[in-house]
């Protein structure tokens, strides 16, 4: 399987742009060569020197660093988010496809309720409520999508249930619990991880279009669709301070993308989802 | 088969239920006392018995399920309130900004159709042609574009490089050319790669060897047969798609001014306008409930078998 993996070109291109945002990311204040944040209006829209190597935008601050602390904020929002999502999927999930019967219908029910709000507009209405804020974008998100993991796992743990090795741990007299941590769990894994992986690159995108539609930081925040935000007012002028975050958010996603699809076509060449 | 319709009717109105009871519960977690506000807004200087006095006239002194029965009771009379914002009702509001939404989402259904049924049943019939992974490629690519980028890309080169389009250009079909090519790029990238897949898994049913072995021609057993067959799951994604668009649709009306119901809900919701917000989100729940009932009796029509393979998820 790893060596699979690592004989995969897709796979690996994948694994180098992931690794890459993240160096990035943690190093980001030994790489940047200025501060993000300094504002220095003399020298607005400078273009490429030495000094400021992608040039400096519309409050004459540093692109490059400003993207550089980007990555912070794009992985340091949809890991967590996504660890989150993936827990409470799992949990959910496993649950319904182990006990079934009546609740898992209950359950099922519970799905379609929440699947008929598109994340935006949960993000939108809490917004709305409770105003602005990363942490409520961050429960917006939790919210919205994690009938979206646990109907998926749900599917998956039950496909599992249903095989005879389970069976047979439940007549060697393994407890329900034993069987979901110890059994359904690790071999639902794999496909749990095709998920997630493809599942980060959505959320990077979502939380992005988010703060591009100026919900959730403050302004002035170096992250990339809050940048893309403000740079839209120079558009015409300055379509460069446009197109650097939003390649960044591309490479980002297609990096997670990639290693997402590789790892799925290896696992499950002819699977649909469902 | 009546078993299953039942089963999906009853469903139904419980999932009706349950989004009438979130969408109220969502706009009802504010902090903010609405009574105050509505006073704050209307008059100059509320006294405390002024806003005692709209609490009672507005029924918010009633206990929360009351609130609710009331909110519905009105909803159904298709009253749903007046927005703080325009000061007309939620409903007219709505109603005046839909058309343009709708207009946008259909010509990006439109692209999406025609592009990735021929796209992925070729590219999945030439499984590892140069087609086939300049296919892959692109398709890897329009899943990860932020689509607001897309937009201000399609912009610098089909309006600013390239005069084609009119940066801003109202009214005709062809200013919504460019934002519905920004909805359709995402969705129709995701559906090439699910469809792709399962036309191959569908090549290799034995039902393909036996058509083949009847003499039947490989055009007519992909174009027919295959394609019938791969077509359900693509279905559903493809009517969940048409609800979350007009929901979607708010980044693209952002990025190209078009002055739609995303735009109409993001303007409510920079503005608190706590009627709007309510109702434009019950809105597109109900869409996003309707559209999969769509997609439910298209695949119950093209493929009855299937009903029992769902049936079997709900035993």
């Amino acid at each position: 399987m790893n060596k699979a993996l690592l004989k995969n070109k897709q796979a690996l291109i994948g694994l180098g742009l992931m690794l890459f945002v993240s160096m990035i990311a943690v190093f980001a204040p030994f790489i940047a060569p200025n501060d993000p944040n300094q504002i220095d209006t003399l020298n607005k829209f400078l273009h490429v020197s030495p000094a400021y190597p992608l040039g400096t935008d519309q409050l004459g601050r540093c692109v490059l660093s400003r993207l550089i602390f980007g990555a912070r904020y794009s992985l340091g929002i949809a890991v967590p988010t996504l660890l989150a999502l993936g827990t409470i999927g799992l949990a959910f999930g496993t649950a319904a496809a182990y006990i079934g019967g009546r609740l898992e219908r209950v359950f099922l029910i519970v799905c379609d309720i929440f699947m008929a709000f598109p994340p935006l507009v949960i993000v939108l209405s809490l917004v709305g409520a409770l105003g602005q804020g990363i942490e409520i974008i961050l429960t917006a998100v939790i919210f919205s999508m994690w009938v979206w993991y646990a109907k998926v796992l749900r599917t998956y743990a039950r496909i599992e249930k249903a095989k005879d090795y389970i069976l047979a741990s439940k007549i060697a007299g393994c407890s329900g619990l034993r069987i979901v941590f110890y059994h359904i769990i690790p071999n639902i894994l794999p496909q749990c991880i095709v998920i997630l992986s493809t599942g980060i690159a959505s959320l990077i995108l979502m939380v992005s279009g988010f703060s591009f539609l100026g919900l959730g930081f403050e302004a002035g925040t170096p992250e990339w669709g809050a940048m893309l935000n403000q740079a839209r007012s120079s558009f015409y002028a300055h379509p460069r301070l446009v197109v650097y975050p939003g390649l960044c958010i591309l490479i980002t996603a297609a990096g997670f993308n990639l290693f997402g699809e590789a790892l799925r076509d290896m696992i499950s060449p002819e699977e649909v989802s469902e | 088969m009546f078993t299953y319709i039942r089963k999906r009717l009853i469903s139904l109105v419980i999932v009706l239920f349950g989004i009438t009871v979130l969408s109220f519960l969502l706009s009802n977690i504010s902090p903010v006392d609405p009574a105050e506000a509505y006073a704050s807004r209307v008059l100059k200087n509320p006294t405390p018995e002024k806003i005692e006095e709209i609490r009672l006239e507005m029924g918010l002194n009633l206990p929360l399920y009351q609130q609710y029965i009331n909110w519905i009771g009105n909803c159904l009379k298709g009253d749903l309130g007046t927005s703080l914002l325009t000061k007309n009702p939620v409903s007219y509001d709505i109603a005046q900004k839909m058309p343009a939404t709708i207009q946008l989402v259909a010509l990006a259904l439109f692209f999406i159709v025609i592009s990735f049924i021929p796209i992925s049943v070729i590219s999945a019939v030439r499984k590892n042609s140069l087609f086939d992974h300049f296919v892959k490629g692109v398709s890897i690519l329009g899943i990860s574009i932020p689509s607001f980028w897309l937009g201000f890309l399609l912009l610098l080169i089909f309006a600013v490089t390239f005069p084609i389009f009119e940066v801003v250009d109202y009214g005709n079909i062809r200013s919504l050319i460019l934002p519905a090519l920004v909805l359709a790029i995402p969705a129709a990238s995701s559906f090439i790669r699910l469809f792709r897949a399962t036309v191959l898994s569908n090549l290799n049913k034995d039902y393909v060897v036996y058509a083949k072995a009847r003499g039947i021609s490989t055009n007519r057993i992909v174009w027919g047969h295959v394609l019938k067959n791969s077509l359900p799951p693509i279905v559903t994604l493809f009517f969940q798609n048409l609800g979350y668009m007009l929901a979607g649709s708010a980044v693209v009306e952002s990025v190209f001014s078009l002055k739609g119901i995303g735009l109409h809900l993001l303007n409510a919701v920079m503005a608190r306008d706590l009627p709007t917000i309510n109702g434009c989100v019950l809105i597109i729940a109900l869409i996003f409930v309707f559209c999969s009932i769509l997609a439910d009796g298209i695949n119950m029509v093209l493929n009855p078998r299937m009903i029992e393979r769902e049936e079997a998820l709900y035993e």
